[in-house]
């Protein structure tokens, strides 16, 4: 064997003993194994943890795969029976099979479709975790990429006329900026807005009932404005008219005006009814934000100078909220709560401007002050010198 | 009769004009540091007006003592002035004593008969830094919130007495309000009281020995064969003084309009301490250095070893009047450890500053 060939050897037969130490390293790591090693992820399950077996499931002999058919029911027949579960969480729901029987992927299953999600597609086979458990797949911070396993696989969705698009959407939304980004768990997944056992799309009637679990003020307004009786004329889906479903960006001001890019010039004309609204809401948000910006300028300016502006700092935080406030009251599509809001808003920045002004008007004063205090101590300096020259020499 | 005689016939006012009129003070080319002593008592001058101004709208709890501190800056004519003139003031009478401190020590203005002169001295300046150390929380605010825990836990590591003396500083386990009541109570009664009697002393010292003559220019004036020059106490070394307090005066002004000492954010007991935690630049060095200490020295426990070593070495210097044989070679020894510990202490500081964190 020549030193070239005894060389190669001994590389490949370290990389192969290397890789095989990694596959069997990897394979024992809890939550990493595949459906290959049942048993070795069935290691720290739930289930095993509460005393179930293989044989619970898969009858006694040699296990096999369930019908996927019937996985849901299999489930059920524990997780539905509120007696038993009991003895595991007192307060534990029991419905879940009940709702999936009302989903989408419920009815599909039922007919036989066997691609759609059942149980073990989110909650895993083998290795199940509690939802609270943050390494869960439906864990708030997971579920959306849980739910994209199938919904953004454009094969599997194409064969049902889905938008493959959704969990792109959702993920440069505002919602996920908050639940992924800031770790706001509040801040809604796929399964908020559709429900998780009983996951359906909702329909146009009941998005705003969707939104305003959440967004309630905001919803409140909507359903007592005039706007809502025009959008139901026209079939329009309410909230997603403007702010669309999944792809939900963050607001701006700059939505409210005729020209586009902005939403109102979608349907609205100078010259439309409705026209004045939006005339008044953009240049109070103008004018508004103007002279937010201008006060907090002056703010900084003092602050940035060593003084102590708490009472101005207050006032913006006011003017702050009565500016989210004018944000919320644009769901009215009134003049009338908006202008009163718009009136208290500008009166908080007016008290903002006025301290931030007065603590520079007082700087001023002290640098005046302590230029005038200097001159009177460098003249007594002065006088101390020419008097200390004087003195007769020691 | 005049008012004057009026009064030499009930005070000893003669007396007190026949000393000043024969009071002088040595004239030569380190006649400067002589002024270092008369600075840092008049920084204590305006550390008292300012702080009985301050006592007018301070309160001293903790529900209260960051709002007071807020509407002493913002709500009280002039309270702004007062307020960074006082804690400008602290850090410049710090500054100053030290000054005062090293240039003694090199001068050797230590030497016999001025023992006492240096211990009350000393004893002034472990006070000075204990009113900076209380001052430093009563404004309850955030940073001293949290350094002044740091601070009051070095004790526990010294054996058997160590947590008795946390308890003391602290009135209980931790800081609390009660810390903030008896820090206060130390501030403004107890150190004033002590410093009226040691400083009272000082000064009474200063004046009987008068102005110690350094031994390089005794042997010069020994060499020569003429007495050292000197100066008459007034008006001329009196007036010299005095210009100092005026420069003193206008950087204060300066110094408190142009940076005004700012407050930071209110304590909170139960949050998380910030980034950036440290004491007031005087105590950073030793900061540095006990953080820099290993967890164990020799089988001891380290934070016990540093402070050993601190105040051997802060004993040692105390006591130095009656260690140091006062000969050549001695002085050139005291000379060369004074600038060891003047490098660690300058080393150790900006250390802390730029690279501790």
């Amino acid at each position: 064997m020549t030193p070239t060939i005894r060389h190669a050897v001994v590389v490949g037969g370290l990389a192969v003993w290397l890789g095989a130490t990694g596959w069997v390293v990897v394979a024992r790591q809890p939550g990493t194994a595949n459906v290959q090693d049942p048993a070795v992820a069935f290691q720290g399950d739930v289930h095993q943890q509460n005393g179930v077996t293989c044989a619970t499931c898969h009858g006694a002999g040699t296990p096999g795969p369930v019908d996927r058919t019937k996985i849901a029911a299999l489930c059920a027949s524990c997780h539905s029976d509120p007696a038993f579960m009991r003895k595991y969480r007192p307060q534990v729901r029991t419905d879940q099979h009940a709702q999936y029987l009302t989903s989408v992927h419920g009815q599909q299953m039922s007919k036989g479709e066997t691609r759609v999600a059942t149980c073990s597609d989110c909650h895993k086979a083998h290795g199940v975790l509690p939802v609270r458990d943050a390494r869960s797949p439906v864990a708030p911070a997971n579920v959306a990429a849980t739910c994209a396993t199938c919904h953004a696989d454009a094969d599997r969705m194409t064969a049902f006329s889905r938008d493959p698009a959704v969990f792109d959407d959702w993920s440069h939304s505002v919602h996920a900026d908050a639940l992924l980004e800031r770790g706001d768990t509040s801040a809604p997944t796929c399964s908020t807005c559709h429900g998780s056992h009983g996951a359906t799309p909702p329909g146009i009637d009941s998005v705003a009932n969707v939104c305003s679990t959440c967004h309630v003020r905001e919803a409140e307004l909507y359903r007592a404005s005039t706007k809502r009786a025009a959008f139901e004329a026209m079939d329009m889906p309410a909230c997603l008219t403007c702010h669309s479903n999944h792809k939900i960006v963050h607001p701006n001001d700059g939505w409210i005006d005729f020209k586009e890019p902005a939403l109102c010039a979608t349907c609205h004309a100078t010259d439309t009814p409705g026209a004045p609204v939006i005339r008044t809401m953009r240049s109070g948000f103008d004018q508004l934000n103007a002279s937010f910006h201008e006060a907090e300028a002056v703010l900084t300016r003092a602050e940035e100078a060593g003084m102590l502006v708490d009472d101005g700092m207050t006032a913006l935080r006011d003017a702050q909220e009565r500016r989210v406030r004018l944000r919320v009251l644009v769901h009215s599509f009134a003049e009338e709560p908006f202008t009163a809001s718009l009136t208290e808003g500008l009166a908080a920045t007016t008290r903002a401007q006025a301290a931030g002004e007065a603590a520079l008007e007082e700087l001023s004063f002290r640098r005046r002050g302590l230029a005038l205090a200097t001159l009177a101590i460098l003249g007594f300096l002065l006088t101390l010198g020419i008097k200390i020259r004087s003195l007769p020499k020691p | 009769m005049s008012i004057r005689t009026w009064l030499a016939e009930r005070l000893p006012i003669d007396a007190v004009q026949a000393a000043i009129d024969h009071k002088t003070v040595p004239l030569h080319r380190h006649s400067f540091w002589y002024y270092l002593g008369g600075m840092t008592l008049f920084f204590f001058g305006v550390q008292v007006a300012t702080g009985i101004l301050l006592l007018l709208y301070y309160r001293p709890s903790s529900a209260e003592a960051y709002d007071s501190v807020q509407f002493i800056m913002t709500r009280v004519p002039f309270g702004w002035l007062i307020r960074s003139l006082h804690s400008w003031s602290a850090n410049l009478m710090v500054a100053a004593a030290f000054i005062h401190l090293f240039s003694v020590l090199y001068l050797k203005a230590y030497r016999k008969p001025r023992e006492f002169t240096w211990l009350s001295g000393m004893v002034l300046l472990f006070i000075t830094m204990g009113f900076g150390f209380t001052g430093y929380l009563l404004p309850w605010n955030e940073l001293a919130f949290f350094a002044t825990r740091v601070g009051t836990d070095i004790p526990g590591a010294i054996p058997v007495v160590g947590d008795a003396i946390v308890t003391f500083l602290r009135g209980g386990p931790d800081v609390t309000g009660a810390t903030l009541t008896r820090f206060f109570g130390i501030h403004v009664a107890v150190l004033p009281a002590i410093t009226t009697v040691v400083l009272g002393l000082h000064l009474l010292l200063v004046q009987y020995h008068g102005m110690s003559v350094p031994p390089s220019i005794e042997d010069e004036a020994a060499r020569i064969g003429r007495p050292v020059r000197v100066m008459p106490f007034v008006p001329h070394f009196a007036l010299r003084d005095l210009f100092g307090w005026m420069v003193a005066l206008a950087l204060l002004a300066g110094l408190s309009a142009y940076l005004p000492w700012e407050l930071g954010r209110k304590a909170d007991l139960f949050a998380a301490a910030p980034a950036g935690i440290r004491p007031e630049w005087y105590f950073l060095w030793t900061f540095q250095a006990l953080k820099l200490v290993p967890g164990h020295v020799l089988g001891l426990e380290g934070e016990l070893v540093a402070i050993s070593v601190l105040s051997l070495g802060a004993l040692g210097i105390l006591l130095l009047p009656f260690l140091d044989p006062n000969t050549t070679r001695s002085r050139r020894v005291v000379n060369w450890l004074a600038s060891a510990a003047l490098l660690f202490m300058a080393v150790m500081t900006i250390w802390a500053y730029w690279g501790g964190e």
